[in-house]
């Protein structure tokens, strides 16, 4: 088969009934982007990675980003989803404490549609020494953060699903952030901005002249094509995967991979943020997202090599119920959808590789000052909450680098979807329908792209969730969608509780259709299905193993997938 | 691991239990004829999921919801679908006034009282065309519903003058919760239930202060008032089952339901205390022949065809066993047990003009079923049930007392229980 | 509450059980949870479908084949032989017309298009003897716009696999329309009641005698309930007409449901719809009483007791945290105690959790603590020892097991 000339290797098919025919669809011509000359080009589809196009853009370099896998499938989608009011840090890290506050405020501006404003509680339980509390409290005074201590009652009151029986409480600025929808308002504005971007397409190597970065090698994994693009500065901001870039420029870095996984539940118990008020332990926050809750993080080092087994333990489980119900004690009795995990990018001081001074702030390196090697820079460390202070710090490097003089904006001007803030949401329930007002919460401003003239563009897909039709045509069309995971992280299609049991057969078919592709559909639809297992498997007893028999009743008894698409004893490819 | 968790998932109504298999979809009978009703699934947990992110995703048409449980009933899962409903309406509807005709709709025994005075001028009134025109325009009621007609004298009053001073007499006492529809409309109901117990040797007795249980006004959003008018009632119930120690019956699904059920879980009045107290006679009445406590004879020459109809809260409260299988004790019956559909009324639902249609669209594949069954009368628990299906099919509809009562042989039931 | 025999679940299992019981003049009472799981299947009944991942051509030959805990083999292959043509006539008597036989699996096809092996199929919906004698060779597959509880793109595409000429059709009507004005409730079940008139239908055949075209064979989803609207549609339309199963609800196994409701009912059967039995009274090795959720304290007495309650979807067997275990009465279950054993990694691998299921004998009674509890038996879905999922078998386990216990009881009362 010839190789494709697409990144999109489809046609848009005229299909009346789904009214693909009528989008404007944007497809971008690799041929192009493979010729061009960059200014930069960025490595890592994460939030620091788009942070850092989106500011380099807005700054008039030309850009180019690449990510091996789907947008924010590393760290950055592998989170609490915790918009850190800095108060966990404040103790123990007072620099890490500044920052957080510092980006959270302007998170609240700029990210409004990925921002949910909760509020926060550390809590005291009797278990815990209620002298922290003091020390806390004037460590987050100290770093700039609001701590305002609270009688447990009133705690009870403003957050019924705590602990009754805590004994402190402390009220601070935290709030829920949705990685995802963060992520690609980066990546939107970016484009808007000039810059062109690249999921699936795999750094396989670096075009080196002499102690010159010149650009990347790449591998286009949807055609299987090899490629070199060139810019006049490459930056890695590949989290934890960054170790392997440096390695193929030839600089050493000494990363250690803290993995930390995560469970979550299916519907919310809590609206604030609820903290532990001690030293950061195992499993001591839980923090409302979108219309579950999470509950994490275990936290231990593992070797570098098992950062993409990202599967979780009977133990994981184990330690995060116990520890979670602590916060929560409702959490004992509420259905897990499902565990996940992630690993942190934690970085070794230059002076002390052997890691056991780790540094947890923002690293950046040059490593035309570090290693002698021009033309590369590589951003780590930090937390996704400072995604954006990351981009600017790496971005300055970039334009110290190029003579750019330009001034970071990105503290101000807000991103795509959050810039119209007549949109209220509380008065919604008048004009739009449950799906239209799910898409507004997803996609704020941006939501008006969304199709809905007709009665099949404003169908529901996913019913737990809301989607609709004419949400799946604009993610697919507009944010870079080749499969159904992909959709699923930009429109939340099967991350309702029955992850996914109608809706992926429903989005699969729309898939094919627009894809041209039937076959493709089906496999997409299977390898769709496992990931959601992989999630459920850790958490399959009660009402998760009922859905998941119930699912395999469906797609194999009834349907026969596992008759087209054998996939018996595969990985997961995502 | 030391404390056992996660045995069970434990979620407001259940709502979390549900695997969004769908199922409840196909019973919904206000999804079946309009689209502008999302349907059980996503008016229920689907929703409800959103709702406990942002009440501001509460979706006005959930007052389309009936509230006939039928989704509840089918759902495999355990989920309160409708219950997690109108928990919602309720919760959208604080602070909300309702209609002057909700109010007069749900105050069944405020109207009833009034009714009752001035009787033959307010069946007559409430008959007239005019009359109905001005209902259907200015109040919303339609124009075809012919209001239930109202009795002259009160159930009360016709127990007090009547039947009061010889209960006594008898060794065994119960309570009898009769209701705004015995009480105003069919006072024969309850004088066939007195009559009844009197032949097995039960005497009857009315509560110490009995209120509309409320039904109409948790539907019509008038919550307050079916608070205010639960507590008393529950007051009253308790006096009954726990100072004299007697059960209370009933001859109303409906009633009985609110108050075992919706009581607690609408209104946070609770009784759970009396709840296995409270009981419709059916049931009542089977227990006593099943136990052999009492016997019943039956005419020599009865003969009859009829068909019971399972009205949905009936079928919510899984009784309907017991009025079938005490109807299958009446010799010269034969009883045509239908599939059960909702009938579409709903209580006063679907007395309202933006109801009306959808109330018959609903009821229609009842109406087609008790057609086809060839039956000279309908038997069923529900009064409103009751009048959709007299207005809807012609034919007469009794309560389950009834049918017994006029197939009971009283002077040979009194002696065989030694009366 | 005296029954001869009270039977715990109302799915396709005690149903039928009910029926086979009834007919002989029992008293019988269900209680049923809920809807089951026939509202999940797609118009088949499925005997044995798959042995060791390959297609069975004949399932009562490949009985002797499977292991010693299958129901199959505890009932016996002779005696399933005979089951078989008793469930087929029992179905029939409810009104569920069906075609195929035990002695040869022909092919069902699925909503994705997938030929799968079966032992009975609806009279009303596609199957096909024999893959390399299809039936015809031109179909017309209808396609209704906006309803996407049909994979038609990939029912087509596994049709043109089998060897037929698919013209995929894609027509809407004004009743169809007019649904689809609901953003969440375009399912097959809400099509089949909007399309239950005479007029309804006529829109629809008038599109397929209008696009049908050169084909030999029109396919329809399956979203009529009724035989008779299939029935009149065939009549307006002037090719042979069948259905295709749809994802669920399913409109064919709601009707199947229906039916054999119905059927028991009319043979006096009570059926307890929407009520749970929540616990058992045992007296040495014998069930005296059950007791359920809404009858409160008047427990149903009964000589014979059957579990039909299904598996974890029906909460006939229940997972927690820590263990698998019956809810009811807590039988003996053949399950694993190590919670990392019920499952493997791969949703489409063979999951260990899909064989689990409660203990019995021979004869389906059910074991507590080791002991054979003598007038408890276990039907359908909650019997371990097989998998609806990869043998497909589970339907086939349902009916035969049904009529095997109801066998029993019979013969024991004679």
């Amino acid at each position: 088969m010839a190789k494709s000339k697409s990144v999109c290797n489809f046609a848009p098919k005229l299909i009346e009934s789904i009214g693909f025919a009528t989008l404007k669809t944007s497809f971008m011509v690799t041929d192009n982007i493979y010729k061009n000359e960059y200014d930069v080009i960025i490595i890592g589809g994460g939030a620091t990675g788009a942070g850092t196009a989106r500011d380099c853009a807005l700054r008039g370099l030309k850009v180019l980003l690449v990510e091996r896998n789907d947008y924010s499938t590393g760290a950055t989608g592998r989170n609490h989803g915790l918009m850190h009011s800095g108060a966990r840090y404040a103790v123990t890290d007072g620099e890490s404490a500044s920052e957080c506050i510092s980006e959270n405020m302007i998170l609240r501006r700029i990210a409004r549609h990925c921002v949910e404003e909760t509020d926060g509680l550390f809590i005291t339980l009797p278990e815990d020494d209620l002298g922290y509390q003091r020390t806390f409290v004037d460590a987050c005074e100290r770093a700039g953060i609001r701590a305002d201590i609270i009688d447990p009652e009133e705690a009870r009151r403003i957050e019924p699903a705590v602990n009754p029986e805590l004994i402190g409480a402390v009220r601070v600025p935290d709030a829920s952030i949705d990685p995802f929808r963060l992520t690609v308002a980066n990546l939107l504005d970016a484009r808007l901005h000039g810059a062109d971007t690249l999921n699936y397409h795999e750094v396989e190597g670096m075009i080196v002249n002499q102690n010159r970065i010149e650009g990347v090698k790449l591998l286009n994994k949807l055609t299987g094509e090899h490629v070199e693009v060139r810019g006049r500065v490459v930056v890695n901001a590949c989290g934890i995967w960054g170790q392997r870039i440096a390695e193929m420029a030839g600089a050493k870095i000494s990363m250690f991979p803290a993995r930390g996984a995560l469970l979550i539940f299916g519907h919310r118990v809590n609206n604030m943020v609820i903290n532990r008020c001690r030293k950061p332990a195992n499993a001591d926050i839980l923090v409302p997202d979108d219309t579950v809750c999470v509950i994490g993080t275990t936290s231990d080092r593992i070797p570098i090599e098992t950062v993409d087994d990202m599967r979780v333990t009977r133990e994981e489980v184990d330690v995060l119920l116990k520890e979670g119900v602590k916060i929560a004690p409702s959490l004992a009795t509420t259905r897990i959808i499902r565990a996940y995990a992630g690993v942190r990018p934690l970085v070794a001081s230059d002076d002390d590789p052997s890691g056991r001074s780790i540094s947890r702030g923002i690293v950046c390196l040059d490593h035309a000052k570090r290693d002698g090697l021009e033309g590369f820079i590589t951003i780590t460390g930090g937390k996704m909450m400072t995604y954006r202070l990351m981009g600017e710090i790496a971005t300055n490097a970039v334009c110290a680098k190029l003579g750019n003089t330009a001034p970071c904006v990105t503290a101000t001007q807000p991103l795509p979807g959050s810039e119209d803030d007549t949109l209220d949401q509380r008065d919604m329930s008048k004009r739009y329908s449950f799906g239209q007002r799910a898409a507004i919460g997803r996609h704020g401003s941006l939501a008006a792209r969304i199709e809905k003239e007709n009665d099949i563009d404003n169908a529901l897909v996913c019913e737990c969730e809301g989607v609709t039709v004419g949400e799946i045509k604009y993610a697919v069309h507009q944010l870079h969608v080749h499969n159904l995971v992909n959709l699923r992280r930009r429109t939340r299609v099967g991350m309702g509780t029955c992850q996914g049991k109608l809706c992926s057969c429903r989005a699969a078919s729309l898939m094919g259709e627009f894809r041209h592709d039937v076959k493709g559909a089906q496999a997409d639809l299977a390898a769709f299905l496992d990931e959601r297992w992989k999630g459920m498997r850790p958490v399959a007893w009660g009402d998760t193993l009922r859905e998941a028999q119930l699912t395999a009743a469906i797609y194999e008894g009834l349907c026969g997938l596992d008759q087209v698409v054998d996939r018996t004893g595969k990985e997961d490819v995502q | 691991m030391a404390e056992r968790m996660q045995i069970c998932n434990l979620s407001e109504n259940n709502f979390e239990q549900c695997t969004k298999c769908s199922i409840c979809t196909t019973v919904c009978p206000v999804a079946a004829v309009t689209t502008d009703y999302p349907g059980p699934k996503q008016a229920g947990p689907d929703g409800e999921r959103y709702r406990l992110k942002d009440p501001a995703y509460y979706d006005k048409m959930l007052k389309l919801c009936l509230n006939c449980k039928r989704c509840e009933v089918a759902c495999p899962s355990g989920v309160h679908i409708a219950d997690i409903i109108q928990h919602a309406r309720m919760r959208a509807g604080e602070g909300k006034r309702a209609s002057l005709r909700d109010t007069m709709l749900a105050n069944t025994d405020l109207l009833g009282t009034v009714a009752n005075l001035v009787a033959p001028v307010a069946n007559v009134t409430l008959g007239l065309k005019p009359t109905k025109m001005v209902m259907h325009s200015v109040m919303a009621i339609d124009k075809h519903r012919t209001f239930p007609a109202y009795s002259r004298m009160k159930f009360e009053t016709w127990f007090k003058r009547h039947a009061a001073e010889h209960q006594a007499a008898y060794a065994n006492q119960v309570s009898y919760f009769h209701g705004c529809y015995v009480n105003y409309n069919f006072p024969k109901l309850g004088q066939d239930l007195v009559k009844l117990l009197n032949a097995v040797g039960y005497g009857v007795n009315l509560l110490d202060k009995e209120q509309c249980c409320g039904v109409a006004l948790i539907a019509n959003g008038l919550y307050k008032q079916a608070k205010r008018q639960a507590r008393v009632n529950a007051a009253s119930l308790r006096q009954a089952v726990n100072m004299d120690h007697r059960t209370v019956l009933t001859t109303s699904s409906s009633c009985t339901f609110n108050l075992r059920d919706e009581y607690p879980s609408m209104l946070g009045v609770d009784t759970s205390d009396v709840r296995d107290s409270i009981m419709l006679a059916t049931r009542f009445i089977y227990r006593l022949v099943d136990d052999e406590k009492i016997k019943l004879v039956f005419k020599q020459d009865y003969k009859r065809r009829i068909a019971y109809h399972t009205a949905c809260h009936m079928q919510r409260m899984g009784w309907q066993l017991f009025s079938i299988e005490m109807m299958r004790m009446i010799p010269g019956l034969d009883l045509q047990v239908l599939d059960q559909e909702c009938c579409g009324i709903s209580g006063t639902y679907g007395f309202k003009r933006e109801n009306y249609e959808r109330s018959q669209a609903i009821g229609a594949t009842l109406f087609k079923n008790i057609a086809d069954a060839k039956v000279e009368a309908v038997a069923t628990d529900c009064e409103t049930c009751k009048w959709q299906i007299e207005m809807s099919t012609g034919l007469p509809v009794e309560n389950p007392i009834s049918v017994l009562a006029d197939a009971l042989d009283v002077d040979a039931t009194r002696r065989a229980n030694g009366l | 509450m005296k029954m001869n025999t009270v039977i715990m679940g109302g799915g396709l299992s005690g149903l039928v059980c009910g029926i086979a019981l009834a007919k002989r003049g029992q008293r019988v009472t269900i209680v049923a949870t809920g809807q089951s799981t026939l509202l999940f299947n797609g118009g088949s009944m499925e005997l044995l479908g798959y042995l060791d991942g390959k297609a069975v051509v004949s399932p009562i030959e490949a009985i002797a084949s499977l292991s010693e805990e299958h129901p199959y083999r505890k009932i016996g292959a002779d005696r399933i032989a005979l089951l078989a043509d008793q469930a087929k006539t029992l179905l029939d008597d409810a009104g569920i017309q069906m075609e195929g036989t035990a002695a040869a699996n022909h092919w069902r096809v699925t909503p994705m298009g997938v030929a799968k092996p079966a032992w009975l199929t609806l009279k009303s919906h596609v199957h096909i003897d024999d893959l390399k004698q299809l039936p015809c060779k031109r179909l017309a597959l209808m396609c209704i716009k906006g309803f996407f509880d049909e994979p038609n793109g990939m029912l087509a595409d596994g049709l043109k696999d089998m060897g037929f000429e698919v013209d995929r059709l894609e027509f809407t009507t004004d009743d169809i329309t007019a649904l689809r004005r609901s953003p969440s409730e375009m399912r097959a079940s809400s099509l089949a009641k909007r399309l239950g008139s005479n007029s309804a239908l006529q829109r629809i055949a008038d599109q397929i005698n209008q696009l049908a075209g050169e084909a030999e064979m029109v396919l329809l989803p399956s979203v009529l309930g009724d035989e008779d609207h299939i029935h009149a549609l065939q009549s307006m339309v002037n090719k042979p007409l069948r259905l295709v199963a749809t994802l669920p609800p399913s409109v064919s196994g709601n009707r199947m449901q229906t039916l054999l409701r119905h059927y028991f009912q009319m043979l006096g059967g009570n059926y307890l719809m929407g009520d749970t039995v929540v616990s058992a009274t045992l007296d040495g090795d014998r069930v005296t009483s059950v007791t359920t959720a809404k009858l409160g304290d008047m427990p149903l007495k009964a000589d014979q007791f059957i579990l039909a309650t299904g598996s974890f979807i029906s909460r006939g067997l229940v997972a927690d945290y820590e263990r698998v275990y019956e809810p009811i009465l807590g039988l003996d279950v053949d399950a694993d105690a190590d919670r990392e054993k019920w499952t493997r990694f791969g949703i489409l691998e063979p999951q260990a959790y899909s064989r689990f299921g409660v203990k019995t004998d021979n004869d389906l009674r059910c074991l507590k603590e080791g002991k054979t509890i003598q007038n408890l038996r276990a039907i359908g879905s909650v019997l371990s020892g097989h998998d609806a999922i990869k043998m497909g078998d589970g339907t086939g386990v349902s009916l035969l097991s049904a009529l095997a216990a109801a066998q029993s009881i019979l013969a024991a009362q004679s």
